[in-house]
Protein backbone atom coordinates (compact mmCIF):
# COMPACT_ATOMS: atom_id res chain seq x y z
CA UNK A 1 0.00 0.00 0.00
CA UNK A 2 2.86 2.41 0.82
CA UNK A 3 4.39 1.80 -2.44
CA UNK A 4 1.38 2.11 -4.15
CA UNK A 5 0.80 5.41 -2.78
CA UNK A 6 4.27 7.18 -3.19
CA UNK A 7 3.83 6.88 -6.85
CA UNK A 8 0.23 8.61 -7.04
CA UNK A 9 1.49 11.61 -5.32
CA UNK A 10 4.70 12.53 -6.67
CA UNK A 11 2.90 12.14 -10.17
CA UNK A 12 0.33 14.43 -8.82
CA UNK A 13 3.28 16.11 -7.43
CA UNK A 14 4.98 16.68 -10.68
CA UNK A 15 3.20 19.16 -12.51
CA UNK A 16 2.72 22.20 -10.17
CA UNK A 17 6.01 21.54 -8.58
CA UNK A 18 7.32 21.97 -12.43
CA UNK A 19 5.08 25.32 -12.97
CA UNK A 20 6.48 26.22 -9.46
CA UNK A 21 10.00 25.97 -10.42
CA UNK A 22 9.98 27.07 -13.78
CA UNK A 23 7.94 30.17 -13.76
CA UNK A 24 8.73 30.92 -10.13
CA UNK A 25 11.50 29.26 -8.20
CA UNK A 26 13.87 29.37 -10.93
CA UNK A 27 13.72 32.58 -12.29
CA UNK A 28 14.21 33.95 -8.94
CA UNK A 29 17.44 32.34 -8.57
CA UNK A 30 18.98 33.71 -11.91
CA UNK A 31 17.91 37.44 -10.88
CA UNK A 32 19.97 36.66 -7.54
CA UNK A 33 22.75 35.21 -9.31
CA UNK A 34 22.42 38.12 -12.45
CA UNK A 35 22.40 40.53 -9.23
CA UNK A 36 26.33 39.53 -8.38
CA UNK A 37 27.21 40.19 -12.36
CA UNK A 38 28.76 42.89 -14.40
CA UNK A 39 26.94 45.52 -16.25
CA UNK A 40 28.35 45.07 -20.01
CA UNK A 41 27.93 48.24 -22.14
CA UNK A 42 28.59 46.62 -25.19
CA UNK A 43 25.92 44.32 -25.13
CA UNK A 44 23.23 46.43 -23.53
CA UNK A 45 23.18 43.20 -20.88
CA UNK A 46 25.37 42.05 -17.92
CA UNK A 47 27.99 39.42 -18.39
CA UNK A 48 29.38 36.92 -15.46
CA UNK A 49 32.45 39.19 -14.23
CA UNK A 50 31.78 39.11 -10.47
CA UNK A 51 30.57 42.65 -9.03
CA UNK A 52 28.76 44.08 -6.09
CA UNK A 53 28.29 47.22 -8.38
CA UNK A 54 24.41 46.83 -8.18
CA UNK A 55 24.47 46.50 -4.47
CA UNK A 56 26.81 49.32 -4.26
CA UNK A 57 24.14 51.53 -6.38
CA UNK A 58 21.55 51.16 -3.89
CA UNK A 59 23.65 53.06 -1.18
CA UNK A 60 23.76 56.44 -2.96
CA UNK A 61 21.37 58.60 -4.57
CA UNK A 62 19.21 57.47 -1.50
CA UNK A 63 18.34 54.66 -2.90
CA UNK A 64 18.27 52.55 0.18
CA UNK A 65 16.10 55.12 2.02
CA UNK A 66 12.81 54.17 -0.47
CA UNK A 67 13.74 50.45 0.37
CA UNK A 68 13.68 51.32 4.44
CA UNK A 69 10.66 53.57 3.96
CA UNK A 70 8.63 51.26 2.00
CA UNK A 71 9.69 48.23 5.25
CA UNK A 72 8.40 50.89 7.44
CA UNK A 73 4.87 51.73 5.23
CA UNK A 74 4.74 47.84 4.90
CA UNK A 75 5.16 47.51 8.64
CA UNK A 76 2.56 50.74 9.27
CA UNK A 77 0.27 49.55 6.67
CA UNK A 78 -0.08 45.67 8.49
CA UNK A 79 -0.56 47.29 12.15
CA UNK A 80 -3.58 48.95 11.00
CA UNK A 81 -5.12 46.94 8.84
CA UNK A 82 -4.47 44.37 11.68
CA UNK A 83 -6.57 46.90 14.08
CA UNK A 84 -9.18 46.59 11.76
CA UNK A 85 -9.31 43.19 10.56
CA UNK A 86 -9.09 41.32 14.36
CA UNK A 87 -12.42 43.20 15.56
CA UNK A 88 -14.35 42.46 11.84
CA UNK A 89 -13.19 38.91 11.96
CA UNK A 90 -14.58 38.64 15.24
CA UNK A 91 -17.72 40.02 14.50
CA UNK A 92 -18.26 38.05 11.55
CA UNK A 93 -17.34 34.72 13.60
CA UNK A 94 -18.73 34.99 16.65
CA UNK A 95 -21.07 37.87 16.17
CA UNK A 96 -22.74 37.15 13.44
CA UNK A 97 -25.66 34.98 12.54
CA UNK A 98 -25.55 31.89 9.37
CA UNK A 99 -27.28 33.75 6.76
CA UNK A 100 -25.03 37.36 7.84
CA UNK A 101 -21.94 35.33 8.21
CA UNK A 102 -22.31 34.18 4.56
CA UNK A 103 -23.03 37.39 3.35
CA UNK A 104 -19.85 39.26 5.60
CA UNK A 105 -17.76 36.42 4.02
CA UNK A 106 -19.04 37.28 0.58
CA UNK A 107 -18.13 41.10 1.38
CA UNK A 108 -15.00 40.14 2.70
CA UNK A 109 -13.76 37.82 -0.31
CA UNK A 110 -15.01 39.98 -3.30
CA UNK A 111 -12.25 42.75 -2.98
CA UNK A 112 -9.72 39.76 -3.64
CA UNK A 113 -10.84 39.25 -7.02
CA UNK A 114 -11.70 42.86 -8.25
CA UNK A 115 -8.98 45.17 -9.52
CA UNK A 116 -6.91 46.96 -6.94
CA UNK A 117 -6.12 49.21 -9.63
CA UNK A 118 -9.78 50.39 -10.07
CA UNK A 119 -9.83 50.63 -6.10
CA UNK A 120 -6.56 53.55 -5.91
CA UNK A 121 -7.96 54.89 -9.07
CA UNK A 122 -11.57 55.50 -6.73
CA UNK A 123 -10.21 56.52 -3.65
CA UNK A 124 -8.01 59.35 -6.26
CA UNK A 125 -11.66 60.48 -7.02
CA UNK A 126 -12.65 60.17 -3.54
CA UNK A 127 -9.87 62.57 -2.11
CA UNK A 128 -9.38 64.70 -4.67
CA UNK A 129 -10.01 68.65 -4.46
CA UNK A 130 -13.59 67.97 -6.14
CA UNK A 131 -14.07 64.79 -4.30
CA UNK A 132 -17.00 63.76 -2.30
CA UNK A 133 -15.12 64.10 1.23
CA UNK A 134 -13.81 68.25 0.32
CA UNK A 135 -17.42 68.58 -1.06
CA UNK A 136 -19.12 67.55 2.07
CA UNK A 137 -17.05 69.50 4.61
CA UNK A 138 -17.08 72.31 2.16
CA UNK A 139 -21.21 71.95 2.27
CA UNK A 140 -21.26 71.63 6.09
CA UNK A 141 -19.47 74.74 6.62
CA UNK A 142 -16.09 72.76 8.56
CA UNK A 143 -13.97 73.81 5.91
CA UNK A 144 -13.44 76.87 3.23
CA UNK A 145 -11.08 75.83 0.94
CA UNK A 146 -10.30 72.21 -0.03
CA UNK A 147 -7.82 69.91 1.77
CA UNK A 148 -4.93 69.34 -0.17
CA UNK A 149 -3.20 66.58 2.13
CA UNK A 150 -6.48 64.80 1.49
CA UNK A 151 -4.54 63.28 -2.09
CA UNK A 152 -1.49 62.92 -3.34
CA UNK A 153 0.03 62.79 0.15
CA UNK A 154 1.21 60.36 2.43
CA UNK A 155 -2.17 59.71 3.57
CA UNK A 156 -3.74 59.20 0.53
CA UNK A 157 -1.27 55.96 0.26
CA UNK A 158 -1.80 54.39 3.22
CA UNK A 159 -5.54 55.07 3.05
CA UNK A 160 -5.33 53.20 -0.35
CA UNK A 161 -2.79 50.67 0.76
CA UNK A 162 -5.39 49.74 3.73
CA UNK A 163 -8.22 49.49 1.43
CA UNK A 164 -6.49 47.15 -0.82
CA UNK A 165 -4.87 44.98 1.52
CA UNK A 166 -7.49 45.02 4.40
CA UNK A 167 -8.56 41.57 2.84
CA UNK A 168 -5.66 39.88 3.24
CA UNK A 169 -5.64 40.37 6.93
CA UNK A 170 -8.82 39.53 7.41
CA UNK A 171 -9.34 36.29 5.59
CA UNK A 172 -6.13 34.26 7.67
CA UNK A 173 -7.87 35.89 10.77
CA UNK A 174 -11.22 33.90 9.87
CA UNK A 175 -9.37 30.79 9.48
CA UNK A 176 -7.93 30.91 12.23
CA UNK A 177 -10.68 32.08 14.43
CA UNK A 178 -12.88 29.26 13.19
CA UNK A 179 -10.37 26.83 14.96
CA UNK A 180 -11.19 28.42 18.20
CA UNK A 181 -13.35 25.67 20.03
CA UNK A 182 -16.41 28.80 20.96
CA UNK A 183 -16.96 26.38 23.82
CA UNK A 184 -13.60 27.72 25.60
CA UNK A 185 -15.36 31.72 25.31
CA UNK A 186 -18.62 30.60 26.53
CA UNK A 187 -16.72 28.56 30.12
CA UNK A 188 -14.74 31.50 30.53
CA UNK A 189 -17.94 34.21 30.19
CA UNK A 190 -19.55 31.28 32.53
CA UNK A 191 -16.44 31.66 34.60
CA UNK A 192 -16.93 35.63 34.99
CA UNK A 193 -13.58 36.14 32.84
CA UNK A 194 -15.19 39.84 30.77
CA UNK A 195 -14.47 40.77 27.02
CA UNK A 196 -10.93 41.63 27.42
CA UNK A 197 -10.05 38.64 30.11
CA UNK A 198 -11.32 36.51 27.66
CA UNK A 199 -9.85 38.22 24.45
CA UNK A 200 -6.36 38.46 25.63
CA UNK A 201 -5.80 35.37 27.87
CA UNK A 202 -7.92 33.27 25.38
CA UNK A 203 -8.73 34.21 21.99
CA UNK A 204 -5.51 36.06 20.96
CA UNK A 205 -2.70 33.12 22.20
CA UNK A 206 -5.08 30.71 20.10
CA UNK A 207 -5.22 32.74 16.86
CA UNK A 208 -1.82 33.97 16.90
CA UNK A 209 -1.21 31.97 13.52
CA UNK A 210 -3.90 34.32 12.23
CA UNK A 211 -2.54 37.24 13.38
CA UNK A 212 1.28 36.79 12.07
CA UNK A 213 -0.13 35.54 8.61
CA UNK A 214 -2.64 38.41 8.14
CA UNK A 215 0.92 40.53 9.10
CA UNK A 216 2.77 38.72 6.67
CA UNK A 217 0.15 39.24 3.38
CA UNK A 218 -0.29 42.91 4.14
CA UNK A 219 3.57 43.19 4.65
CA UNK A 220 4.19 41.24 1.48
CA UNK A 221 1.78 43.03 -0.35
CA UNK A 222 2.22 46.69 0.28
CA UNK A 223 6.44 45.46 -0.08
CA UNK A 224 5.13 44.38 -3.72
CA UNK A 225 3.10 47.21 -4.17
CA UNK A 226 2.41 49.95 -6.81
CA UNK A 227 -0.15 51.42 -8.56
CA UNK A 228 -1.31 52.76 -4.57
CA UNK A 229 1.67 55.15 -4.74
CA UNK A 230 1.41 55.98 -8.40
CA UNK A 231 -2.16 56.07 -8.03
CA UNK A 232 -2.15 58.54 -4.66
CA UNK A 233 0.95 59.30 -3.71
CA UNK A 234 3.09 62.99 -4.42
CA UNK A 235 5.33 63.58 -6.83
CA UNK A 236 8.37 62.38 -5.06
CA UNK A 237 6.52 59.19 -3.24
CA UNK A 238 8.58 55.89 -4.06
CA UNK A 239 8.48 52.61 -2.78
CA UNK A 240 9.97 49.62 -3.88
CA UNK A 241 8.38 48.57 -7.19
CA UNK A 242 8.20 52.15 -8.64
CA UNK A 243 12.17 52.17 -7.90
CA UNK A 244 12.52 49.19 -9.66
CA UNK A 245 10.23 50.81 -12.89
CA UNK A 246 12.57 53.49 -12.71
CA UNK A 247 15.69 51.22 -12.64
CA UNK A 248 14.74 49.61 -15.11
CA UNK A 249 13.73 52.46 -17.66
CA UNK A 250 17.60 52.92 -18.16
CA UNK A 251 18.27 49.34 -18.31
CA UNK A 252 20.32 49.13 -14.75
CA UNK A 253 20.34 45.27 -14.64
CA UNK A 254 22.59 44.63 -12.23
CA UNK A 255 20.60 47.41 -9.77
CA UNK A 256 17.23 46.33 -10.27
CA UNK A 257 18.08 42.52 -9.46
CA UNK A 258 19.91 43.47 -6.37
CA UNK A 259 17.13 45.43 -4.96
CA UNK A 260 14.79 42.11 -5.76
CA UNK A 261 16.71 40.07 -3.84
CA UNK A 262 17.43 42.66 -1.16
CA UNK A 263 13.20 42.08 -0.68
CA UNK A 264 13.09 38.50 -1.44
CA UNK A 265 15.65 38.10 1.46
CA UNK A 266 13.35 40.20 3.78
CA UNK A 267 9.64 38.37 2.45
CA UNK A 268 11.23 34.72 2.64
CA UNK A 269 13.14 35.43 5.99
CA UNK A 270 9.90 36.42 7.68
CA UNK A 271 7.72 33.51 5.97
CA UNK A 272 10.12 30.97 7.18
CA UNK A 273 10.73 32.23 10.67
CA UNK A 274 7.12 32.96 10.61
CA UNK A 275 6.50 29.66 10.19
CA UNK A 276 8.78 27.99 12.18
CA UNK A 277 7.44 30.57 15.02
CA UNK A 278 3.70 30.71 14.21
CA UNK A 279 2.56 28.00 12.81
CA UNK A 280 1.62 29.43 9.25
CA UNK A 281 1.45 26.47 7.69
CA UNK A 282 -1.38 25.10 10.15
CA UNK A 283 -3.64 27.76 8.87
CA UNK A 284 -4.69 26.42 5.79
CA UNK A 285 -3.87 22.46 6.81
CA UNK A 286 -5.79 19.25 6.28
CA UNK A 287 -8.83 18.76 9.17
CA UNK A 288 -10.83 16.66 7.58
CA UNK A 289 -10.75 12.63 9.25
CA UNK B 1 -22.06 29.92 17.06
CA UNK B 2 -22.81 33.33 18.36
CA UNK B 3 -20.65 34.36 21.63
CA UNK B 4 -23.23 36.64 24.12
CA UNK B 5 -21.14 40.07 24.32
CA UNK B 6 -21.84 43.43 25.90
CA UNK B 7 -24.10 46.07 23.92
CA UNK B 8 -20.97 48.09 24.15
CA UNK B 9 -18.26 45.72 23.39
CA UNK B 10 -20.87 44.21 20.19
CA UNK B 11 -21.91 47.76 19.22
CA UNK B 12 -17.70 48.81 19.51
CA UNK B 13 -17.30 45.38 16.98
CA UNK B 14 -19.93 45.93 14.60
CA UNK B 15 -18.55 50.14 13.97
CA UNK B 16 -15.02 48.55 13.44
CA UNK B 17 -16.66 46.28 10.91
CA UNK B 18 -18.44 48.95 9.46
CA UNK B 19 -15.89 51.03 9.14
CA UNK B 20 -13.52 48.12 7.86
CA UNK B 21 -15.97 47.72 4.93
CA UNK B 22 -16.73 51.16 4.14
CA UNK B 23 -13.01 51.63 3.25
CA UNK B 24 -12.70 48.73 0.80
CA UNK B 25 -16.57 49.57 -0.83
CA UNK B 26 -17.26 53.12 -0.47
CA UNK B 27 -14.72 54.53 -3.31
CA UNK B 28 -15.12 51.75 -5.55
CA UNK B 29 -19.00 52.31 -5.31
CA UNK B 30 -18.54 55.92 -5.89
CA UNK B 31 -16.98 55.20 -9.09
CA UNK B 32 -19.58 53.25 -10.21
CA UNK B 33 -22.15 56.06 -9.25
CA UNK B 34 -19.74 58.26 -11.06
CA UNK B 35 -19.78 56.24 -14.06
CA UNK B 36 -23.19 56.78 -14.47
CA UNK B 37 -22.97 60.48 -15.02
CA UNK B 38 -23.68 61.77 -18.42
CA UNK B 39 -21.32 65.29 -17.75
CA UNK B 40 -17.54 65.22 -18.54
CA UNK B 41 -16.29 66.36 -15.13
CA UNK B 42 -16.50 63.56 -12.56
CA UNK B 43 -19.17 64.08 -9.53
CA UNK B 44 -22.58 61.84 -8.35
CA UNK B 45 -25.22 62.55 -10.63
CA UNK B 46 -28.93 63.67 -9.92
CA UNK B 47 -31.55 60.86 -9.77
CA UNK B 48 -32.96 62.34 -13.07
CA UNK B 49 -29.33 62.78 -14.69
CA UNK B 50 -28.60 58.94 -14.45
CA UNK B 51 -27.40 57.76 -17.87
CA UNK B 52 -25.89 54.72 -19.37
CA UNK B 53 -24.35 57.29 -21.67
CA UNK B 54 -20.69 56.15 -20.91
CA UNK B 55 -21.51 52.42 -21.12
CA UNK B 56 -23.10 52.97 -24.28
CA UNK B 57 -19.71 54.11 -26.08
CA UNK B 58 -17.66 51.79 -24.82
CA UNK B 59 -18.40 49.52 -28.07
CA UNK B 60 -16.41 52.24 -29.82
CA UNK B 61 -13.54 52.62 -27.46
CA UNK B 62 -11.26 49.80 -29.89
CA UNK B 63 -7.93 50.32 -27.82
CA UNK B 64 -10.00 48.94 -24.58
CA UNK B 65 -12.30 46.39 -26.25
CA UNK B 66 -8.79 45.30 -27.67
CA UNK B 67 -7.47 44.97 -24.58
CA UNK B 68 -10.03 43.50 -22.65
CA UNK B 69 -10.14 40.51 -25.63
CA UNK B 70 -6.66 39.90 -24.66
CA UNK B 71 -7.46 39.61 -21.21
CA UNK B 72 -10.42 37.65 -21.27
CA UNK B 73 -8.28 35.21 -23.41
CA UNK B 74 -5.04 35.43 -20.83
CA UNK B 75 -7.54 34.92 -17.86
CA UNK B 76 -9.46 31.88 -19.36
CA UNK B 77 -6.28 30.17 -20.56
CA UNK B 78 -4.99 30.93 -16.65
CA UNK B 79 -8.10 30.04 -14.89
CA UNK B 80 -7.96 26.25 -16.52
CA UNK B 81 -3.87 25.83 -16.12
CA UNK B 82 -4.55 27.03 -12.44
CA UNK B 83 -7.26 25.13 -11.42
CA UNK B 84 -5.99 21.72 -12.71
CA UNK B 85 -2.45 22.54 -11.78
CA UNK B 86 -4.02 22.97 -8.20
CA UNK B 87 -6.04 20.03 -8.43
CA UNK B 88 -3.31 18.25 -8.60
CA UNK B 89 -1.49 19.80 -6.05
CA UNK B 90 -4.20 19.26 -3.71
CA UNK B 91 -4.47 15.85 -4.57
CA UNK B 92 -1.25 15.32 -3.99
CA UNK B 93 -0.90 17.17 -0.25
CA UNK B 94 -4.41 14.64 0.51
CA UNK B 95 -2.33 11.71 -0.58
CA UNK B 96 0.59 12.77 0.95
CA UNK B 97 1.62 11.12 4.40
CA UNK B 98 5.09 13.21 5.42
CA UNK B 99 6.16 16.67 4.30
CA UNK B 100 2.38 17.50 3.85
CA UNK B 101 4.04 21.01 5.17
CA UNK B 102 6.64 21.53 3.28
CA UNK B 103 4.21 20.89 -0.03
CA UNK B 104 1.91 22.82 1.49
CA UNK B 105 4.62 25.93 1.71
CA UNK B 106 5.65 25.11 -1.44
CA UNK B 107 2.57 25.72 -3.25
CA UNK B 108 1.90 29.13 -1.50
CA UNK B 109 5.14 30.66 -1.54
CA UNK B 110 4.54 32.41 -4.64
CA UNK B 111 1.87 33.99 -3.66
CA UNK B 112 4.79 35.82 -1.26
CA UNK B 113 6.85 36.85 -4.15
CA UNK B 114 6.11 40.26 -5.44
CA UNK B 115 4.42 40.85 -8.64
CA UNK B 116 7.25 43.70 -9.90
CA UNK B 117 9.68 41.42 -8.52
CA UNK B 118 8.57 38.26 -10.27
CA UNK B 119 7.66 40.09 -14.03
CA UNK B 120 11.29 41.15 -14.07
CA UNK B 121 12.48 38.08 -12.99
CA UNK B 122 10.19 36.05 -15.41
CA UNK B 123 10.78 38.51 -18.01
CA UNK B 124 14.22 38.98 -17.98
CA UNK B 125 14.56 35.18 -17.93
CA UNK B 126 12.64 34.93 -21.19
CA UNK B 127 14.31 37.48 -22.79
CA UNK B 128 17.66 35.85 -22.01
CA UNK B 129 16.30 32.79 -23.38
CA UNK B 130 14.91 34.32 -26.94
CA UNK B 131 11.28 33.60 -25.78
CA UNK B 132 9.37 36.90 -26.87
CA UNK B 133 6.69 38.69 -24.99
CA UNK B 134 3.59 37.24 -25.82
CA UNK B 135 -0.01 35.95 -24.56
CA UNK B 136 2.04 32.89 -23.42
CA UNK B 137 4.21 34.82 -21.35
CA UNK B 138 1.83 36.98 -19.68
CA UNK B 139 -0.08 33.49 -18.34
CA UNK B 140 3.03 31.78 -17.06
CA UNK B 141 3.17 34.82 -14.59
CA UNK B 142 -0.74 34.61 -13.96
CA UNK B 143 -0.75 31.35 -13.56
CA UNK B 144 1.89 31.79 -10.85
CA UNK B 145 -0.02 34.27 -9.29
CA UNK B 146 -3.77 32.60 -9.25
CA UNK B 147 -2.26 28.94 -8.05
CA UNK B 148 -2.05 29.80 -4.78
CA UNK B 149 -5.33 30.75 -3.83
CA UNK B 150 -6.62 28.27 -6.51
CA UNK B 151 -4.74 25.56 -4.02
CA UNK B 152 -6.18 27.40 -0.64
CA UNK B 153 -9.85 27.09 -2.35
CA UNK B 154 -10.13 23.24 -3.67
CA UNK B 155 -7.81 22.38 0.04
CA UNK B 156 -10.52 24.03 1.68
CA UNK B 157 -13.56 21.72 -0.54
CA UNK B 158 -11.52 19.03 0.37
CA UNK B 159 -12.80 18.58 3.65
CA UNK B 160 -16.16 17.24 2.42
CA UNK B 161 -14.01 13.99 1.33
CA UNK B 162 -13.60 12.00 4.16
CA UNK B 163 -11.14 8.69 4.01
CA UNK B 164 -13.66 6.22 5.48
CA UNK B 165 -15.54 6.79 1.97
CA UNK B 166 -12.29 5.79 -0.16
CA UNK B 167 -11.57 2.91 1.98
CA UNK B 168 -14.92 1.68 2.16
CA UNK B 169 -14.50 1.91 -1.92
CA UNK B 170 -11.07 0.53 -1.86
CA UNK B 171 -12.51 -2.84 0.00
CA UNK B 172 -14.71 -2.99 -2.44
CA UNK B 173 -12.47 -2.84 -5.20
CA UNK B 174 -12.19 0.50 -6.50
CA UNK B 175 -8.81 1.37 -7.94
CA UNK B 176 -7.44 5.17 -7.25
CA UNK B 177 -8.89 5.79 -10.71
CA UNK B 178 -12.50 5.05 -9.80
CA UNK B 179 -12.04 6.72 -6.39
CA UNK B 180 -10.99 10.08 -7.87
CA UNK B 181 -13.61 10.25 -10.36
CA UNK B 182 -16.52 8.62 -8.61
CA UNK B 183 -16.14 10.09 -4.50
CA UNK B 184 -13.41 12.84 -4.62
CA UNK B 185 -14.34 14.59 -7.73
CA UNK B 186 -18.08 15.19 -7.12
CA UNK B 187 -17.89 16.31 -3.83
CA UNK B 188 -14.84 18.88 -4.27
CA UNK B 189 -16.76 20.34 -7.37
CA UNK B 190 -17.89 23.38 -5.86
CA UNK B 191 -14.20 23.90 -4.89
CA UNK B 192 -13.03 23.44 -8.52
CA UNK B 193 -15.73 25.92 -9.94
CA UNK B 194 -14.75 28.36 -7.02
CA UNK B 195 -11.11 28.18 -8.04
CA UNK B 196 -11.83 28.96 -11.61
CA UNK B 197 -14.00 31.86 -11.56
CA UNK B 198 -11.24 32.97 -8.97
CA UNK B 199 -8.80 32.36 -10.94
CA UNK B 200 -10.10 33.80 -13.76
CA UNK B 201 -11.23 37.47 -11.98
CA UNK B 202 -7.49 37.50 -10.56
CA UNK B 203 -5.84 36.86 -14.08
CA UNK B 204 -8.22 39.68 -15.77
CA UNK B 205 -7.54 42.55 -12.69
CA UNK B 206 -3.66 41.80 -12.46
CA UNK B 207 -1.93 45.00 -13.42
CA UNK B 208 1.66 44.19 -11.96
CA UNK B 209 2.64 41.07 -13.35
CA UNK B 210 1.55 41.63 -16.68
CA UNK B 211 3.32 44.87 -17.26
CA UNK B 212 6.72 43.31 -17.09
CA UNK B 213 5.48 40.35 -19.15
CA UNK B 214 3.31 41.67 -22.02
CA UNK B 215 4.64 42.26 -25.30
CA UNK B 216 3.14 44.05 -27.82
CA UNK B 217 -0.24 43.25 -26.66
CA UNK B 218 -1.72 44.91 -23.79
CA UNK B 219 -4.01 43.67 -21.39
CA UNK B 220 -6.79 45.62 -19.65
CA UNK B 221 -5.62 46.59 -16.56
CA UNK B 222 -2.02 48.09 -18.00
CA UNK B 223 -4.47 49.97 -20.57
CA UNK B 224 -6.67 51.48 -18.10
CA UNK B 225 -3.48 52.42 -16.07
CA UNK B 226 -2.23 54.51 -18.53
CA UNK B 227 -5.68 55.81 -19.28
CA UNK B 228 -6.02 56.99 -15.82
CA UNK B 229 -2.92 58.60 -15.62
CA UNK B 230 -3.21 61.04 -18.72
CA UNK B 231 -6.60 62.89 -17.67
CA UNK B 232 -8.71 60.03 -18.05
CA UNK B 233 -11.96 60.43 -20.17
CA UNK B 234 -15.36 59.13 -18.40
CA UNK B 235 -15.18 56.43 -20.13
CA UNK B 236 -12.73 54.64 -17.79
CA UNK B 237 -15.49 55.18 -15.01
CA UNK B 238 -17.60 52.89 -17.35
CA UNK B 239 -14.82 50.70 -17.69
CA UNK B 240 -13.68 50.26 -14.29
CA UNK B 241 -17.62 50.41 -12.98
CA UNK B 242 -18.08 47.35 -15.61
CA UNK B 243 -15.29 45.40 -14.61
CA UNK B 244 -15.90 45.63 -10.53
CA UNK B 245 -19.84 44.39 -11.15
CA UNK B 246 -18.58 41.59 -13.23
CA UNK B 247 -15.88 40.83 -10.25
CA UNK B 248 -18.72 41.73 -7.94
CA UNK B 249 -21.54 39.26 -9.48
CA UNK B 250 -19.24 36.46 -9.86
CA UNK B 251 -18.33 35.79 -6.45
CA UNK B 252 -21.59 37.12 -5.27
CA UNK B 253 -22.89 34.04 -7.83
CA UNK B 254 -20.86 32.08 -5.57
CA UNK B 255 -21.53 33.00 -2.03
CA UNK B 256 -25.26 32.37 -3.30
CA UNK B 257 -24.99 28.95 -4.07
CA UNK B 258 -22.86 28.43 -0.54
CA UNK B 259 -26.08 29.43 1.08
CA UNK B 260 -28.27 27.46 -0.98
CA UNK B 261 -26.44 24.18 -0.83
CA UNK B 262 -25.99 24.83 3.44
CA UNK B 263 -29.43 25.08 3.46
CA UNK B 264 -30.09 21.72 1.47
CA UNK B 265 -27.58 20.04 3.38
CA UNK B 266 -28.93 20.93 6.65
CA UNK B 267 -32.15 19.88 5.20
CA UNK B 268 -30.62 16.11 3.91
CA UNK B 269 -29.19 15.98 7.68
CA UNK B 270 -32.28 16.87 9.28
CA UNK B 271 -34.13 13.86 7.23
CA UNK B 272 -31.82 11.81 7.59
Amino acid sequence: MSRARLPISSMLMAPPLLAILAFGLAPLIVVVVWSFWSWDPVTYWIKPDLSLAGYAGILEAGRWTVIVSTLIKAFGTALLCLLIAYPTSYAIHFLAGRRLNVILMALITIPFFTSYLIRSFSWRLVLGRTGIINEWLQGIGIIDAPLDWLLFSNFAVIVGLVASYLPFAIFPLLLSMRRVDPTFLAAAQDLGAGFWKSLTTILLPLTKSGIFAGFLFVFVMVVGSSTEVQMLGGAGASIVSVMINDVMRVANYPMAFAISTIVLVVIFGLVLVGNRIFGLASLFEDQSP
Amino acid sequence: MMLREGLANRILLWAITIAGLLVIYAPPLYLLAISFNPALQPGLPNISELSLKWYASLPQETALIGALEQSLIIATATAVLATLMSLLAALAYFELRSRRTAWLLTVILPMFVPGVIQGLALSAVFARTGIKASMLTVIAGHLLWAMPFAFIVILTSFAAVRRSYLVAAADLGADWWHRFFDIILPLIRPGLISAFIFSFLLSLNEFTRAFYLAGRQNTLPVVLFGKMNSGASPVIYAMSGAIFLISVLCVALIALRFLWQGRAGNSARSSG
